[in-house]
């Protein structure tokens, strides 16, 4: 199954989608904002998020009870559909430093992805955090096969980072992973 | 004493994660004398040992969910008089429906902030003082 011949389907900010359709893929673009890519290999049905935490306050964890609540509602739809809790397994994307004026707004969020599903048991099987660059994810939920391709930052972002900019990959580079 | 040092609470809550966050928000209240359960069976075997005075339930669950949950509560004479707030984040027109005609007592949308949980459960017992 390639993207040409799947089922595309876009995840944008604040959503989710579920699926066990074996012709569908997902796909979005990830800046500061994390995918967690959640799937079930035996029962073949998985889901996609895309989320931001905002940034918290000292000792303020509403933050963290929001990001619970996006991935309680992808996780509830995938048991819905099939899926059993013991078998989930996860790949992450995203959580990028975009510019030097959004702070740490993308760590704040690998930070609390990495430690929610540590707290859930939840094995992530691949991650690519971090980082200067938008990527964007191909993501197959019955066989949780991940492609990731990392694309230019718009024109403004990368004025913004000049004098600290990591080694940029080119454009076109892309990894496929399984 | 206040009733916040005598008040027994029960979180049934299949997210690890979740149960953390709401006896968080408990304990931020000054409200110390929680349990946690994974589910509405696990939290029936506990209440039948251990008495609860409010039970904070989320919907969605294996084994047993909120709903069912609190038929079973409503239709055990130990247990029938215990408060009962479902957690959701989905509360549809029928799912308020439904756990209104099975008697509970409130009910509160994730995600929510502890001043929130906190007036949802003083309207079921009263302040927390």
């Amino acid at each position: 199954m390639s993207v040409e011949t799947a089922k595309v389907i876009s995840v944008i900010q604040g959503e989710f989608a579920v699926s066990a359709d074996p012709t569908a893929c997902m796909s979005t673009v990830l800046g500061s904002c994390i995918a967690a890519c959640l799937y079930d290999p035996t029962n073949k049905v998985g889901g996609m998020n895309h989320f931001l935490l905002p940034e918290a306050r000292n000792g303020d964890s509403q933050h963290v009870k929001y990001g619970a609540h996006l991935m309680e509602l992808l996780i509830n739809d995938l048991l819905k559909m099939g899926a059993q809790r013991d078998r989930l397994r996860v790949k992450l994307a995203g959580g990028g430093k975009m510019s030097q004026f959004l702070g740490s707004v993308g760590e704040k969020n690998i930070e609390f992805v990495q430690k929610y599903l540590a707290n859930e048991g939840i094995p992530i099987d691949w991650q690519s955090l971090g980082g200067r660059q938008a990527r964007r994810i191909h993501f197959y939920p019955t066989t949780g096969r991940l492609t990731e391709k990392f694309v230019q930052a718009p024109k403004g972002i990368e004025a913004s980072e000049k004098g600290a900019r990591a080694p940029r990959r080119p454009a076109s580079s892309g990894v496929e992973l399984f | 004493m206040a009733l916040k040092d005598n008040l027994k609470v029960l979180v049934v809550d299949d997210m690890p994660t979740s149960r953390g966050l709401i006896v968080q928000a408990l304990e931020e209240m000054k409200v110390w004398n929680n349990s946690t359960e994974n589910n509405g069976q696990t939290a029936m075997e506990r209440l039948a040992k251990e008495p609860a005075h409010l039970i904070l339930s989320d919907m969605n669950m294996p084994v047993m969910d909120g709903l069912e949950l609190l038929r079973n509560l409503r239709a055990n004479r130990a247990t029938k008089g215990v408060g009962f707030i479902l957690i959701t984040g989905k509360p549809t027109p029928d799912l308020v429906a439904k756990g209104r005609s099975l008697g509970m007592n409130n009910m509160i949308k994730k995600p929510f902030t502890t001043p929130q949980l906190k007036a949802c459960i003083e309207q079921v017992v009263g302040p927390l003082g």
